[in-house]
């Protein structure tokens, strides 16, 4: 059997004009095919057709619904509404007539809706307002329910959280390491280059304890955990809702926020403070390591000088803000999780907007708090 | 009419494995052009494996497969994306894209693999909607806006898309009420007589197989058990297939005699 690209050479349609006397005929040759509509409709726009003729179908290769639309639509355009066909088989005979009972349907206009400015902003604003009242409304169930768990640990649900805990936790410690080690790296080394022109190099420990345990490390592992759990989180929810997982356990008598979301919210506030004393680990570490070759500082004088002058309170305030964004991350992954509404695409939507909406407001937190613990003097 | 090969499709001796367990131990059959064949099974007997082997999508431990004359797992790759032009896939739940409309996904291989012109572009589309049985308005539509049975539809309409001279179909019927269930089939029907499109389905519906389907091919133990008519189907002394056909009286469940 010849190749598609074959046949495509030696089957080029025509359509041919013959007048005899008064009678003309439409002579259709070559196989009008799919892939030669471009073909038959410029061979058909060059014709200048009487009024009357006749299609011949007897010589035509093969005829496609594709091709008799085209012949259709351009035998109604000269003026013949019923035209008289002859000649073809009787299978491209059927085709023919197979395309003829649907040309109105596929004539009909198409009604494209196009978005206006105006519209448009508005539909986003009640858009963000309805996200935002569901944020505020999942937020304040959340904080209810681990509430109840706190009061009521028999409840919480110890299996899932386990599972939960290992993969926001143990599984994230490889990754927050590596970084927050690297940043150390950096962070200490740019902080030598300043300081050693006024040969301040033992006060780069200050520089980097302070900045990396209040800051730095909560930052970085937040975005961390926002990109990994937080998106896993509305995958995971997403899929489940898309499934009817979450209706299946609703149907049987539990509460989704129970067996799914607060084992995911309890697992990350308990994962985070320990991810972020990691971060403070190694990033001190990274920090002790290029304070060494760099800056003369050796380990025992970098770890004396940590003790004096590395107030407990700032890697205390770092600590803290974990849970507070660990809390935000969780309810923004699960939420848009369960927002995910029967269609595949949403999943996709949904994550990547929950990794949006989390980063943000952690940094808008982190800000926050910068503002009240400078209030509080601490 | 130009003389094309009777025999579009030849399963040799397929054998797959999946670790320990066998699914098929040597399946053989052809197709020929302009029927409506049936594959039907039990579950787990390998029916979408097989099916996944014959379009390309899954490679099998052993055997041919011979798709429009082109080796499905030894061709080169131009060739096989040529091929892949011939013919249709409708997955069982659609497998829409989710993110365009139902005209933009049949628009998809018309603009990918075949020179439209841009006015034609519309009215090819709404042809293929009308062939698949739908209305205009719902081309604009997204698939989730969609009833299970219109997805279906929509399905096929992407997959007639560049008129394929064969059309896989996964279990067309499943999860569709029997009014739409029966529409469905004979439009799959008009397909084959009107379109001249060969069309390999498989199904659990038995009202399909009583009443459109030509061949009937039953895999069973990792073989083809029985193949043929319907009625000869029905002669088969099996219990599996026995206790298939008695869920219900064939000869009251018969409509029309299939002509």
């Amino acid at each position: 059997m010849p190749a598609a690209a074959e046949r495509a050479q030696t089957d080029a349609p025509n359509a041919i004009l013959v007048s005899a006397g008064a009678a003309a005929t439409l002579r259709l040759t070559g196989a009008w095919r799919l892939a030669f509509v471009e073909r038959i409709t410029d061979q058909l726009a060059a014709l200048k057709p009487p009024k009357e003729f006749v299609v011949d179908g007897s010589e035509v290769g093969e005829i496609d619904s594709a091709g008799a639309l085209v012949l259709l639509n351009y035998l109604e355009s000269a003026g013949q509404s019923t035209p008289q066909l002859t000649g073809f088989a009787a299978n491209e005979q059927r085709i023919v007539e197979q395309v003829r009972a649907r040309l109105e349907a596929a004539r009909a206009p198409t009604e494209h809706h196009r978005e206006r400015m105006l519209e448009g902003i508005g539909r986003r604003a009640i858009d963000i307002g309805r996200g935002l009242l569901g944020d505020v409304n999942f937020l304040g169930a959340t904080v209810v329910g681990v509430a109840h768990s706190v009061l009521h640990p028999r409840s919480v649900r110890l299996r899932e959280l386990t599972v939960q805990f290992e993969q926001v936790c143990l599984n994230a410690i490889p990754v927050v390491a590596l970084v927050t080690l690297l940043i150390g790296i950096v962070f200490t080394y740019l902080l030598g280059l300043q300081a050693e022109q006024f040969g301040a190099n033992i006060f780069v420990v200050d520089g980097v304890g302070i900045g990396m345990t209040r800051e730095f490390a909560p930052i970085l592992v937040a975005v961390i955990v926002a990109g990994r759990s937080g998106a896993a989180f509305t995958a995971q929810l997403g899929a489940m809702k898309l499934t009817e997982e979450t209706d299946a356990i609703r149907t049987l008598g539990l509460s989704p926020m129970d067996v799914l979301m607060l084992p995911r919210v309890i697992a990350l506030m308990i994962a985070m403070p320990l991810l972020v004393f990691v971060g403070d680990l190694m990033s001190l570490a990274g920090a002790m390591m290029i304070a060494n070759s760099m800056l003369d500082v050796t380990p025992t004088t970098f770890i004396a000088r940590l003790r004096d002058g590395l107030d407990i309170a700032h890697p205390l305030v770092g600590l803290i803000k974990a849970p507070v964004f660990a809390l935000v991350i969780a309810v923004i992954g699960c939420r848009m999780g369960m927002s995910v509404d029967r269609d595949t695409r949403a999943v996709g939507m949904a994550t990547t907007s929950t990794v949006v909406q989390s980063i943000v407001s952690v940094i808008l937190l982190d800000a926050a708090f910068a503002v009240f613990f400078q209030e509080l003097g601490i | 009419m130009k003389e094309r090969p009777e025999t579009i499709l030849e399963v040799d001796s397929i054998v797959t494995r999946f670790g320990e367990q066998a699914v098929h131990d040597g399946v053989s059959f052809t197709l020929q052009r302009g029927t409506l064949t049936a594959l039907i099974g039990g579950s787990g007997t390998g029916k979408s494996v097989l099916l996944r082997e014959i379009i390309g999508l899954q490679r099998p431990t052993d055997g041919q497969i011979r798709l429009l004359g082109t080796n499905v797992w030894q061709d080169t790759e131009d060739n096989l994306n040529a091929m892949r032009r011939r013919f249709g896939m409708m997955f069982q739940d659609g497998a829409l894209f989710s993110s365009m409309t139902v005209a933009q996904n049949v628009a998809v291989p018309l603009k990918e693999h075949a020179n439209v012109p841009h006015a034609l572009l519309d009215p090819l589309i709404k042809l293929r909607l009308a062939q698949a049985g739908l209305e205009p308005d719902v081309a604009e539509k997204m698939p989730s806006e969609l009833s299970g049975g219109m997805r279906k539809r929509a399905a096929i309409a992407r997959a007639l898309a560049l008129e394929p001279e064969m059309l896989f179909l996964d279990e067309p019927t499943s999860g569709l009420d029997p009014t739409t269930a029966r529409a469905f089939d004979k439009l799959v029907r008009s397909l084959v007589d009107d379109l001249g499109i060969t069309v390999f389905l498989i199904t659990h519906d038995l009202d399909t197989l009583l009443t459109v389907v030509d061949r009937v091919i039953v895999l069973a133990k990792g073989k083809v058990l029985a193949d043929g008519t319907i009625d000869d189907i029905l002669k088969v002394d099996d219990e599996w297939l026995q206790s298939y056909f008695s869920v219900r009286t064939v000869i009251d469940a018969r409509g029309e005699p299939v002509s």
